[in-house]
């Protein structure tokens, strides 16, 4: 059996007087693929925000690969080897697409200071297999603000992937795509979990993506954990039908 | 085939490579070089003068239009890199007020690193801002550190400045002065340039569009925000050390808020997303001012004018007006020859 690369426990959030994250406590093995479902509001993104330093827990503890990670910044979170796709596209919109993803290549290869090095050059080998992997080759010097919602949601997962991670987390990724663009992106995802063993996290609306690409689904409502399980448990599931599934027509 | 010949001509293929920049730096060089040439010193005196400011804004627009805040106190570091120096210029001159070249020289080494030192201090509070606060802030500290140098007679003179800042015997000439500024110009233009294209460069581009992101590709935006305004403080300390040996004397309105607003508005001149627009901007504000001011004292009015219409009807400056022109017109050019190469391939016989 795999390790855990991922251990949170009794991790708790409020804002204000909203108990948005309520003792949850979530594993994840190495190579694992696993999503994360809910309706809206049911505290799905608040977690991702609190794994990856974005918001400071107010309880608990988030062990990666070993070591803690609790309250880091979002820089030192990404550097021990996480990243992260944002669900409303988080581009760099004035860059171009190759731009945007050789910064991201930079900032892996802590580059970032090195005021007289040639900011073409290094890293374009890797910006080039990024684009090419994602399907953004042909459309590297368009600028990035000037894309279509689907390519957007496609480099958002280029810049996710141009940071070399272990442990992936996706929110929505394929939330504004076609059906087939939806098809080739979770087509990559899985590739990339069975190729390189990268660990992905995903939250997604869609239960058709839900059912086909994960191995282990965590329903969330009202920021508690109702339920764990694989996908054939969870749609048998009485309360998750109630909650959830209800809503999408199984 | 007009096209096709526009396209490959110099001019054009700097634009391809460089951007914006590239066909107007040459342009903007070769006149620079030429100026001494034209009848009479004003001129010259002037263009010493586009070039020191010019140097100035092209320092206030690492910040941004690289990194996308706002400084209103960028002048601080213009004038304290001015002040240090002036102040070891008029310890290290004779008694007959004549300064060695060597002692000159060093001089005007001394204010980047002093000015940079300022700007590190300054720069550790304000990059916990960003936006409105951080224009505040910057403002707050500029104008505290045109309070001190304005009132610590003692040791700045206040309000009296520093005079007689002669240089030595060579660089009295208004010519030579002018290429030894256009010199300098030029090499810390080029060392600007070198660090906008690096990796650093495009960092603070990111932080510009989208700081958030930036944080999850693992940078520290703190950290590169304060490297870049210390960098931007430097270079800002570069012109300010010309200053004084140009102006024969420093003053605390140097440091003050108007002086940081001609940086802020030679850029919205010239356009502030590309690199030599700021000096373009200098070119236009500072010969304008020279104009403007022989015939009539309302010189506030104009600029004001000037600005009011550059905000409303070219809000990427004039660099910025001209770039979106160019890139309508290579589309076009691009989208006209695809159709003119379709129809040659559908009336060319078959096979």
């Amino acid at each position: 059996m795999s390790p855990n690369i991922l251990e949170v426990t009794g991790l708790e959030k409020h804002f204000g007087g909203v108990h948005v994250t309520c003792n949850i406590n979530f594993t994840m093995q190495e190579g694992e693929q696993a999503a994360i479902i809910g309706p809206n509001g049911a505290g799905k993104s608040t977690f991702m925000n609190l794994l990856t330093g974005y918001h400071r827990p107010d309880a608990g503890k988030v062990m990666f690969a070993g070591r803690e990670i609790t309250g880091l910044p979002p820089h030192r979170v990404v550097r021990r080897g996480i990243s992260r796709a944002f669900q409303v596209s988080s581009i760099f919109a004035r860059m171009t697409v190759r731009e945007n993803v050789r910064a991201a290549v930079q900032a892996q290869m802590r580059a970032t200071f090195r005021l007289f090095a040639s900011g073409h050059s290094l890293g374009a080998e890797e910006t080039e297999r990024v684009l090419a992997m994602c399907g953004l080759a042909g459309k590297r010097d368009l600028v990035a603000g000037e894309l279509a919602q689907g390519d957007k949601k496609r480099l958002e997962l280029a810049i996710a992937l141009a940071g070399k991670p272990r442990l992936l987390f996706l929110d929505e990724p394929t939330a504004g795509m076609s059906i087939d663009e939806a098809r080739s992106t979770m087509e990559l995802v899985d590739r990339l979990n069975r190729e390189l063993t990268l660990t992905v996290l995903f939250t997604e609306h869609d239960m058709g993506i839900v059912f086909n690409h994960a191995r282990r689904l965590t329903l969330l409502h009202r920021g508690e954990i109702i339920l764990e399980g694989t996908p054939g448990e969870v749609r048998a599931d009485a309360t998750a039908q109630k909650i959830y599934l209800g809503e999408h027509h199984l | 085939m007009t096209a096709n010949a526009k396209r490959t001509g110099p001019l054009s293929r700097l634009y391809a490579k460089f951007g914006i920049s590239g066909p107007v730096t040459p342009v903007l060089l070769a006149a620079a070089i030429g100026v001494p040439w034209l009848p009479g010193e004003f001129w010259t005196h002037v263009g010493t003068e586009v070039l020191i400011l010019g140097l100035f804004a092209m320092s206030f627009n690492l910040l941004y239009g690289y990194m996308g805040q706002i400084s209103f106190g960028h002048a601080a570091f213009f004038g304290v890199g001015a002040y240090a120096t002036a102040m070891l210029f008029t310890a290290l001159k004779g008694a007959d007020g004549q300064i060695g070249v060597a002692d000159f020289l060093l001089s005007l080494l001394v204010g980047p690193p002093v000015a940079a030192l300022t700007a590190l201090f300054v720069g550790f509070f304000c990059v916990r801002l960003t936006g409105i606060y951080f224009a505040i802030l910057t403002l707050a500290f500029g104008e505290l550190l045109f309070y001190i140098v304005f009132s610590w007679y003692s040791f700045t003179k206040g309000d009296d400045g520093i005079q007689g800042l002669l240089p030595p015997p060579f660089f009295q000439d208004s010519t030579n002065f002018y290429f030894f500024t256009l010199a300098i110009v030029v090499v810390a233009a080029a060392a600007m340039w070198r660090i906008t294209e690096s990796p650093f460069g495009y960092a603070m581009r990111t932080l510009r569009d989208n700081q958030r992101r930036a944080a999850f590709l693992g940078t520290n935006v703190r950290a590169h925000m304060l490297a870049n305004f210390v960098i931007a403080g430097a270079f800002a300390g570069v012109a300010g050390a010309l200053w004084g040996p140009f102006s024969r004397s420093v003053n605390p309105t140097l440091l003050g808020w108007g002086e940081s607003g001609i940086a802020v508005f030679m850029t919205l001149i010239g356009g502030a997303g590309s690199f030599i627009g700021p000096m373009l901007g200098s070119v236009i504000y500072t010969m304008l001012q020279a104009v403007v001011k022989m015939y009539t004292v309302y010189w506030p009015l104009t600029i004001g004018t000037i600005i009011l219409l550059i905000v409303l009807f070219a809000p990427g400056g004039i660099l910025g007006m001209i770039d979106k022109r160019v890139q309508a017109t290579r589309a076009r050019d691009g989208a006209a020859e695809a159709e003119a190469a379709a129809a040659a391939r559908a009336e060319a016989p078959r096979p």
